[in-house]
This record gives structure tokens, C-alpha cells and sequence, in this order.
């Protein structure tokens, strides 16, 4: 097989990355003392408050990789993966920051112009300012290169904007959308030409921006309606007709972290509380299934942080590994049920029947967001030679 | 080319001129294949020089054992270098020459009773049966782990001549020797282990038969994808078909994430971990739990040549089936780990998780 594309080297012991995790785990201590947030599973899409990311821009946890001078920290990925893993599994509201700081603000870094970098960066990284990603539409999902929202200079060089992007998550607690436009028109011999990324001010005029409700009735995703929107003609970002590449370095970003495997880690720490207060087998046995499973995601996830700091853009080995840990994420659910008799609810007086409920009505969507685990395997099956 | 890729070159050399046996009452083990490691030095690395092994680090013995796993070997070298060969040097005990096959039992049915028979200090007598003991009969050496004379901690590591034993024949599901040996009254040099020793030595085992499986699941998810490349139908290769490359797909999450959790448990035992025993029951776990999954879609991508015994699957696909079974299986580590991930508390769970790795 051509395994190279999908097997990563083991990812060095990182002291520095230690440091940070107790540091962080320090912080989320007091914080959570203190009463500045309560834990909750998938607080990454739902875990919205802006003060919370501030404080974590004040201690230097966002844009961590970023060079000093667009307000970064240079410090690892290893590093990065350490706070990020811990917020995730304290269940903290990360969710206003989150986008900005993982993907959209490495893509200003790879392609944004000088001034896009220092209007912007430093912003991200204080934890001020929040990204969208606007790629999917009504009629393109996995499909991306479909899409129908268009961009067409006018005469002062502007660009007019025309269309609407779905599943906006948090796109009305944002400043700005990377949003994926068609700016030449399609050409059937090559799908992938003629798109481009434009950075979006999303308080411009003509922009609408409609909720749309999950199952559990919570607010994050968005429909956003661009009506002749006029985007200043300096807002591109990149090439014109560069989008699909510039995508796809945005999805490695998208789909290598920890949140594609702990999205439900709150609700195995309310089950790990259980199984211990219990001590009944058939719960510890099920607990050490989990664990196993977990442990060797954390690796692969460990790995993929090596390799960013190694320069590499794993797309293959990111897209395997999202595969694997967002089937965990779900599977969390369905193991915990087989062995506890508790109903998930989001009233329940028991923790572990809300959690149970949360990561329940929110389990649709693990193994959709970021690339379907169709789309995943279709590339992992590219990186096996068989496409 | 460093040490170590050269001597995964050396086996598969040798690999190379002994094809994966059918195994049977008369062919019970590759003889040829362990002589010719044996000629070359292989069945003594990761064992100091001055103990009576090769030399070498461990890297090169979990190495060794990955490629004859991969290649179907029939031969004791994961239960010599991994498991038994390390433990009698570290129990101080005189380790038999690295040219005669030492085997490892757990043996709780079989006792160990300190005895004076006028050879000195660290002499035991055996008495109890030790049951699914891997390649009885071929051994000429095993490493017992018997349980300790009443009242006292711990476990009883023996060394035990199995020449002249009383052995039952019994075969795991790849015709691999699994019998017992009848220890009644048996002599043998032996060292009282503390109950954390001997954890660390069940561990040992378990570590090995995932390495074991990480590299046959490797192997069969190779095959598979060459198979699959070459098999033509409806006018094209099978994995021309979505459908199949969805189950290839899945089959390399679960080898990749098997071989990321047996690398890490490799690390814990390299680094002398006190984790080890955690670290080798989620390898164990994960391995088994991937074998479900490898093994029924190798051979759903395979149909029926794969279910046959004059094609090569089955050599790799019996053995995993098997191997997931010993040195405890999912059931057991399962609960294992899932205490074991709690023992810092309700609360410790995370910070648990992270340390091991």
C-alpha cells in the first residue's frame, strides 16, 4: 500500500506542551470555582462567550503559532494541541474564537495581504474578533465545487457578491466569513478553476443573516444571504481563481485537532463518574473500550500536531483521523447507553442524562461537519493508491 | 540504513525462503525458519550480550517480531524476545542459549513451592497444569508465571526444562501450538516476583501479541488493497468501486490507529514506564477491537479465494482472530483499563488519559 500519505512518525514528548497543559488545566480549575462557565458537550459549535475568549487571548492561548508580529505567540503546535485538548475536555465555551483561530486565521497567515494580516491577526488573537467559514450552500454540500455564489468586480474594482452560504455556525456572533465565491464561470473541464476566497466584513450592507435551528433548538448555524453585497475590491484573499487550493489547506487545518474526537468528551467524564461510583463491571469494561480507543486517537491527533510543526500539511493522514475520531465521538453515545439506564434528557436531575442528551442531539452532526466521513474516506482511499 | 532497517532486511531475507506453513500434528512449528534466525543471531536481540543474548535494543526485537508476524512466521520469537527472555534476566535467573526455543506461560493453576533440593537458593517446585501454553511442545524452555506458595504477595517466575514434560496438544484457531504442560512435582530455578512485577510481566505479554497483531492487521490491509487493485470485475478492478473503497477506507483507520497505540505502549516499556501495564491493556483492547473490523472486511473484499487454505490470507486472518484471544483478551483488559483510568478518582479520568501518553 501506499501507506506514506496516511502513517505519520510518533509525535516527540513536548515539555513545553506539559507546561502549558498545567497551566491551562489551572486556569479552567479557577475558572469553573468561580462559576464563569459550566461544562457541556460540544461546546465548540455551541459554546459561545466572548468574555471567555478573551481571557484566553489575554494569556496568550490563541494564535499560539502565529509570528509575534501579528500579535502570535510562536510557540508549537504540540503546544496549541495541549490548551486546545484541555478546553475541549473541560467543556468550555470556545466556541466564538474557535474557527478564527484554527483555520481562518492560518489561511490570513498563508495568503492574507500585509494589511489584511495586521488589521486582522492580532485582533484574532486577543481573542476580539471571530471568523465564519462560508463554504457549503443550499445546493452544495459535499459537492463544494458546485457552489453558486458569485463575485464579479465592478467598475471601482469592488466586488459584488451574490448568493448564500449555509451552516455559517456562529455567524451571528462574528465579525467576518472566509467565504468561497465563483468569481469566473464554471467550467465543466475543470471544476475546480474560477473559484475564489473573499474575506467578508459581515456587518456590510446587504447581508442577511437568518438562524437556523438544530435539534436540541440551539441557535449556531446560519443562513447568510449576500444581496449585491459590495465587498471592497482588497478583500480577496489570495488568488483570484485559487480558491480550491486555498480550501483545501483550510481543511487540513479544519479536520486534523482534537475536537474531531472530543466533542463528547464531557459526557465520558460523567460516565467515567459513574462507572467509578457504581464499580460495575460491564461500566468499567465499557469505559476501558472507550479509553482504548481514545488513547490511540490522541496519538494520531499528536502526530498530525508533529507534523504542522514539522512544516507538513497532512490532508490525508488529518482526513483518516477525523474519520476515525468523529465514529468515536457518536459511538460515546451508544456505549454509555448499552450500560447505563439512565434516559437522556436535557432536564434531567442526573448530569450523566444530560450529557447523554447533548451529545445526542448533537451526534448527527459529528460525522457531517468538516467533510462528510464519505468525502474522508474517499480521500483516505486516494491516499491507498485506489483513485 | 540504520541498525534497525537492517535487521527487519535480514529477516525478511530469510523470511523470504520459508513460506507461511500449514499447521498440523506433524508440522506443529517452522523448524527451518527458527534455525536460520537462530544461525543469524536474531533470537537473542534486545537481550544484553553479557546475559547471553545479541545485544541490541528493543526497537530491534519489537522489529524482528513485527516482520515474522507479518509474515505468518510459525516460530516462539515474540513469546522468546518480548516476553520470557527478558523476564528470566530480570528475575536474575541463568537464561537458557538463545539458539533453544523459551516460551512464556501464565500458569495461576500451577503453584510454586520453595524446595531445599541441594542446588541452592531460588529452587521451587511446581505442581498444577499450566493450560494455553504457547508452543508447548516445541519449547525446550518456559518461563512459568506461577502463582506464589499461599500466604505469600505476589507470583513465582520458574524456569522450567520442558524436555521429558507431559504435554497435551491443543492448536489455536492458525493451528499454533497452544497445549498444556503437566507440572507435577517439576523442579525449577525460579524468583519471587512482587505483584506489580508480575503486572508488569502479564503486560510484557499483552504488549507482545499487539505488536504481533499491529503488523499482521498492516500486512492483510496490504493485501487487501493489492488484491483489490488486481481483481477485475464488471470490467474493472474492485477498488474502482466505491463501495469497496469505502471498506479499505475504514480498514485503514483501524490499522492506523492500532499501530499508533502499540507504538505508544512500545515507548511506555522502552522508557520503563510504570504505565506500562494501562498503556498495554488499551493496546491490546484496540488491537482486538480492530480485528472485528479487519478480518471481516479482508475477507468480504477477498470472497471466496480468501476463505481457502491454498490462498495466503488465512495465514495473517486465523492468527489475528487468535491472537486477540491471548494473553487476555478485550474482555479482560477492557475492565482492566477501565479501572485502571480511574484510579486517581471520579475526577482523575482526564488526567490519567494525558499521562499515559
Amino acid at each position: 500500500m501506499s501507506s506514506d500519505a496516511l502513517t505519520l512518525a510518533p509525535a516527540p514528548r513536548s515539555e513545553a506542551a506539559e507546561q502549558v497543559r498545567a497551566e491551562v488545566r489551572e486556569f479552567l480549575a479557577a475558572e469553573l470555582a468561580a462559576g464563569s462557565f459550566s461544562t457541556h458537550v460540544d461546546t465548540w459549535l455551541s459554546g459561545v462567550d466572548p468574555d471567555f475568549s478573551r481571557k484566553l487571548g489575554e494569556r496568550g492561548w490563541l494564535g499560539m503559532t502565529w509570528p509575534k508580529e501579528y500579535g502570535g505567540h510562536e510557540r508549537t503546535a504540540m503546544e496549541r494541541y495541549a490548551v486546545t485538548e484541555e478546553l475541549l475536555a473541560a467543556g468550555a465555551p470556545v466556541a466564538a474564537h474557535w474557527i478564527a483561530d484554527r483555520q481562518s486565521g492560518p489561511n490570513l497567515l498563508r495568503y492574507g495581504t500585509e494589511k489584511q494580516r495586521q488589521e486582522i491577526l492580532p485582533r484574532i488573537a486577543a481573542g476580539e474578533c471571530f471568523f465564519v467559514i462560508g463554504m457549503s450552500e443550499p445546493d452544495s454540500g459535499s459537492d463544494l465545487a458546485s457552489i453558486r455564489t458569485k463575485a464579479s468586480r465592478d467598475a471601482n474594482g469592488d466586488w459584488l457578491v451574490t448568493g448564500a452560504k449555509v451552516w455559517t455556525s456562529n455567524a451571528h456572533h462574528s465579525h467576518y466569513g472566509i467565504v468561497l465565491v465563483r468569481t469566473s464561470p464554471a467550467d465543466p473541464a475543470n471544476r475546480h478553476a474560477g473559484l475564489s476566497q473573499l474575506l467578508v466584513d459581515l456587518s456590510l450592507p446587504g447581508i442577511a443573516i437568518n438562524p437556523i435551528r438544530i435539534l436540541d433548538g440551539g441557535h449556531h448555524f446560519n443562513e447568510v444571504v449576500f444581496d449585491d453585497v459590495v465587498v471592497p475590491g482588497d478583500m480577496l484573499l489570495g488568488e483570484e481563481g485559487a480558491g480550491w487550493h486555498q480550501v483545501t489547506a483550510e481543511l487540513a487545518f479544519e479536520r486534523s485537532g482534537p475536537e474531531r474526537f472530543l466533542s463528547t468528551y464531557p459526557l465520558l467524564a460523567e460516565f467515567g463518574r459513574r462507572a467509578a461510583s457504581t464499580g460495575d463491571a460491564a461500566q468499567l469494561a465499557a469505559l476501558g473500550r472507550l479509553s482504548a480507543r481514545l488513547l490511540a486517537l490522541r496519538q494520531l491527533s499528536l502526530r498530525i500536531a508533529a507534523a504542522l510543526d514539522r512544516g507538513e500539511l497532512p490532508n490525508i493522514a488529518a482526513a483518516l483521523v477525523k474519520d476515525v475520531g468523529t465514529t468515536f465521538e457518536a459511538d460515546v453515545v451508544d456505549e454509555v447507553r448499552r450500560v447505563v439506564d439512565v434516559p437522556a434528557s436535557l432536564d434531567s436531575p442526573d448530569p450523566l442524562g444530560r450529557a447523554l442528551a447533548e451529545a445526542q442531539l448533537h451526534a448527527p452532526g459529528y460525522t457531517l461537519r468538516g467533510g462528510t466521513n464519505e468525502i474522508l474516506r474517499g480521500i483516505v482511499a486516494r491516499g491507498l493508491g485506489l483513485r | 540504513m540504520s541498525d534497525q532497517d537492517l535487521v527487519v532486511e535480514t529477516v525478511r531475507d530469510i523470511l523470504a525462503g520459508h513460506e507461511p506453513l500449514l499447521l498440523d500434528a506433524e508440522q506443529q512449528w517452522d523448524a527451518g525458519l527458527w534455525t536460520a534466525l537462530a544461525e543469524a543471531g536474531l533470537t537473542g536481540v534486545g537481550i544484553a550480550e553479557e546475559a547471553g543474548g545479541s545485544g541490541g535494543e528493543l526497537a530491534d526485537a519489537v522489529a524482528i517480531v513485527r516482520t515474522l508476524a507479518a509474515g505468518a512466521g510459525a516460530v516462539p520469537v515474540a513469546e522468546q524476545l518480548l516476553v520470557a527472555a527478558p523476564a528470566v534476566v530480570a528475575a536474575d535467573l541463568d537464561l537458557p542459549a538463545p539458539e533453544e526455543p523459551l516460551t512464556f506461560a501464565v500458569a495461576d493453576a500451577v503453584t510454586a513451592e520453595p524446595s531445599d533440593d541441594g542446588d541452592g537458593p531460588g529452587r521451587w517446585t511446581l505442581s498444577g497444569t499450566a493450560t494455553d501454553v504457547p508452543w508447548a511442545g516445541v519449547a525446550r524452555h518456559v518461563a512459568v508465571l506461577a502463582a506464589a506458595p499461599a500466604g505469600i504477595e505476589g507470583s513465582v517466575l520458574a524456569l522450567v526444562d520442558a524436555t521429558g514434560l507431559t504435554t497435551t496438544r491443543a492448536v489455536n484457531l492458525a493451528g499454533e501450538p497452544r497445549g498444556s504442560l503437566v507440572l507435577d512435582g517439576v523442579p525449577a530455578s525460579g524468583a519471587l516476583l512482587r505483584p506489580e512485577q508480575a503486572a508488569h510481566l502479564r503486560a510484557r505479554y499483552a504488549l507482545a501479541r499487539s505488536v504481533q497483531l499491529a503488523a499482521a492487521l498492516e500486512q492483510v490491509l496490504a493485501w487487501t488493497v493489492q488484491y483489490a487493485g488486481e481483481r477485475q470485475q464488471f470490467g474493472r478492478p474492485l477498488a474502482k468501486f466505491q463501495a469497496i473503497q469505502m471498506e479499505l477506507a475504514e480498514m485503514a483507520g483501524e490499522v492506523t490507529a492500532v499501530t499508533a497505540i502499540v507504538d505508544a505502549a512500545v515507548q511506555g516499556l522502552e522508557r520503563g514506564s510504570p504505565e506500562l501495564p494501562l498503556l498495554a491493556a488499551a493496546a491490546k483492547v484496540r488491537a482486538g477491537a480492530a480485528v472485528e473490523v479487519v478480518a471481516r472486511l479482508a475477507h468480504q473484499v477477498h470472497g471466496a479465494i480468501g476463505f481457502t487454505q491454498e490462498y495466503r490470507l488465512h495465514h495473517l486472518t486465523r492468527r489475528c482472530w487468535s491472537w486477540r484471544d491471548e494473553a487476555g483478551n478485550e474482555a479482560t483488559w477492557s475492565r482492566f483499563l477501565g479501572a485502571g483510568v480511574l484510579a486517581d478518582g471520579p475526577d482523575g479520568l482526564w488526567g490519567t488519559l494525558t499521562r499515559l501518553g
